[in-house]
């Protein structure tokens, strides 16, 4: 296995202006969609088969009461412990050499389970393919020697791309500098390695409380409830199969 | 804006859930009344192995349907893919794969393995009605006892692999398993003792004993679903709590209460309790499947909005 890869998005330089979002649609050919009015300057209210890269444009009351924008450039996190992947019953999604997730569009057969066993709403349905679809890490683009479209096309290197253990250490030292600045709620999401989902490998440094961002706390892996849910449906078994044996047991005759 | 987003799985495989636990349900009530007596519970043994076999049939047809690329279905057990990792556990076998930790996986082996059994078994009754004094008893039971296993797994899967998505109803309810197999249980039953009374074929103990196992059936459905219930309102989660006013409270609240819970569970299980007479005990098993399938149905509507 190559060294695992990583997208750092900080959104203290976010400026949303949706660079990312367009390089994304131009290098991956997705098409254009209909606009969404969503409210805020939101576009897409959720990712979609042809939206990867999302900026979301949170609203939020400051001290004072007045509106501020919680900016984030949003991605498929790349989970180090992936609810699409371990989903999916055909084999379809796998990890890369470099640690990527990425959706097989050639074996995937559009059963939807990797849509609903995502914990941040990244795999959406394509009508057009009956496929999955999600952002590919650009992985035509990894495979020589790129980093992805998003981060290659931000302005203010609010996204970057390396190597994980580099951005690692980078994103820590930006996390303190924020913090002297002032910054009191500036944090990691998915840096850690041994948090929620071993980690993602699209990370990102917030200002705020993940849920200002509409981010959850703390994300599960949906498949760790499989072996509690199975031993109660077992329990449940031997009491469906004890009720049927009282039921039709011998009775010596008497019926 | 919410974050989550959903598989909107239609109709079609509420149907297909029900029909898979109503399949399982039957033939494990085959199974256990054929190995306790195969002579004296000869008419549950006949009708719960030929129902189990009819009604997976439209099983494998409703999930294909549904796929996004049909033709695809295979890909479900097989396909000929790099060799790269697809998954904690997963077992490779050439092209052929095992994911244990996925239930869509799993199910889907489950069903292609129940099919064959419950086609056995359904053949071995039909064998020896054919030709009087013919015995293929030793069959019956070896198919009879794994395919009690299939028929188990089948009945509760989906309900497991509900609870392994992020949806926040499913995610956190943990008892949805154990409630998909109680209901498969209870319809199966159901269904056999609908058949029966429906052929004039409730011949001797044979009524008394399905309704044996109807009503404890029915008390750990209502058991399993009070559960879930609960275990989704303590989790505290906004979302789960979101969901559950909707079933509760909100625009599917009537069809869960009204359907689910009065006329699919406590009026046949009262109905059962209460009546022996053959008219009630029908409309009973009619109940009984209806609320069967409505309380599949709801969860899931309920759980894909929020």
């Amino acid at each position: 296995m190559a060294r695992t890869v990583a997208m750092f998005t900080d959104v203290s330089l976010c400026i949303g202006c949706r660079a990312c979002q367009v390089a994304c649609k131009q290098w991956n050919q997705l098409e254009a969609e209909e606009p969404e009015w969503t409210g805020t300057y939101q576009n897409h209210a959720h990712f979609t088969d042809k939206t990867y890269r999302l900026v979301r444009f949170m609203e939020e009351k400051d001290d004072k009461g007045a509106l501020t924008w919680n900016l984030m450039s949003d991605v498929c996190k790349h989970c180090a412990q992936a609810g699409c992947l371990e989903a999916c019953p055909t084999g379809a999604i796998y990890r890369t050499q470099y640690g990527t997730v990425n959706i097989n569009q050639d074996i995937c057969n559009g059963c939807r389970y990797c849509v609903s066993a995502c914990p941040f709403g990244v795999v959406a349905f394509n009508h057009d393919t009956g496929r999955a679809s999600k952002c590919t890490f650009c992985n035509d683009r990894l495979h020589n020697g790129l980093g992805p479209a998003c981060a290659k096309a931000c302005p203010t290197e609010s996204i970057q791309f390396g190597f994980r253990d580099e951005l690692s250490a980078k994103a820590r030292k930006r996390v303190e500098e924020l913090k002297k600045m002032g910054y009191k709620d500036a944090q990691l999401y998915g840096e850690d390695q041994n948090g929620p989902l071993g980690g993602l490998n699209a990370f990102f440094l917030l200002l705020d409380k993940p849920s200002g961002y509409g981010l959850p706390e703390k994300p599960r892996l949906p498949q760790n409830n499989v072996f509690v849910d199975s031993l109660l449906s077992i329990g449940s078994a031997l009491l469906v199969g004890i009720g049927a044996m009282v039921a039709f047991r011998e009775r010596g005759g008497k019926e | 804006m919410p974050l989550l987003q959903s598989a909107d799985w239609p109709l079609l495989i509420d149907l297909y859930f029900f029909l898979a636990g109503l399949a399982g349900g039957a033939f494990v009530v085959a199974t256990i009344a054929d190995l306790l007596g195969g002579e004296r519970n000869r008419s549950v043994v006949r009708v719960g192995y030929y129902l189990a076999f009819l009604a997976v049939i439209p099983c494998p047809i409703l999930l294909i349907v549904d796929l996004g690329v049909p033709s695809r279905f295979l890909h479900m057990l097989v396909s000929f893919k790099p060799d790269q990792a697809i998954g904690a556990a997963a077992i490779n076998i050439g092209p052929f794969h095992i994911k244990p930790f996925s239930p869509m996986n799993m199910g889907a082996w489950a069903l292609l393995g129940f099919s064959a059994l419950a086609f056995l078994a359904a053949l071995s009754v039909f064998l020896e009605d054919a030709k009087r004094g013919r015995n293929l008893s030793a069959l019956r039971t070896t198919v009879g006892v794994i395919g009690g296993f299939f028929g188990f797994f089948l009945a509760a899967y989906p309900g497991v692999l509900l609870g392994a998505t992020a949806r926040p109803l499913f995610q956190n309810g943990s008892f949805l398993g154990a409630l998909f197999l109680a209901v498969g249980a209870s319809s199966g039953a159901a269904a056999i003792a609908l058949i029966l009374s429906l052929l004039g074929q409730g011949a001797g103990g044979t009524p008394g004993r399905l309704r044996q196992l109807i009503i404890p059936a029915l008390l750990l459905q209502a058991a399993t679903l009070a559960l879930f219930l609960l275990r989704v309102g303590m989790s505290g989660g906004e979302g789960a709590l979101q969901s559950l006013a909707l079933l509760l409270s909100g625009p599917y609240s009537l069809i869960f209460w009204v359907g689910a819970v009065a006329v699919g569970l406590i009026v046949p299980l009262v109905l059962q309790v209460a009546s022996r007479q053959p008219g009630l005990v029908a409309i009973s098993a009619v109940l009984i499947l209806v609320g069967g399938f409505l309380v599949k149905y709801v969860i899931i509507a309920a759980g894909q909005v929020v």
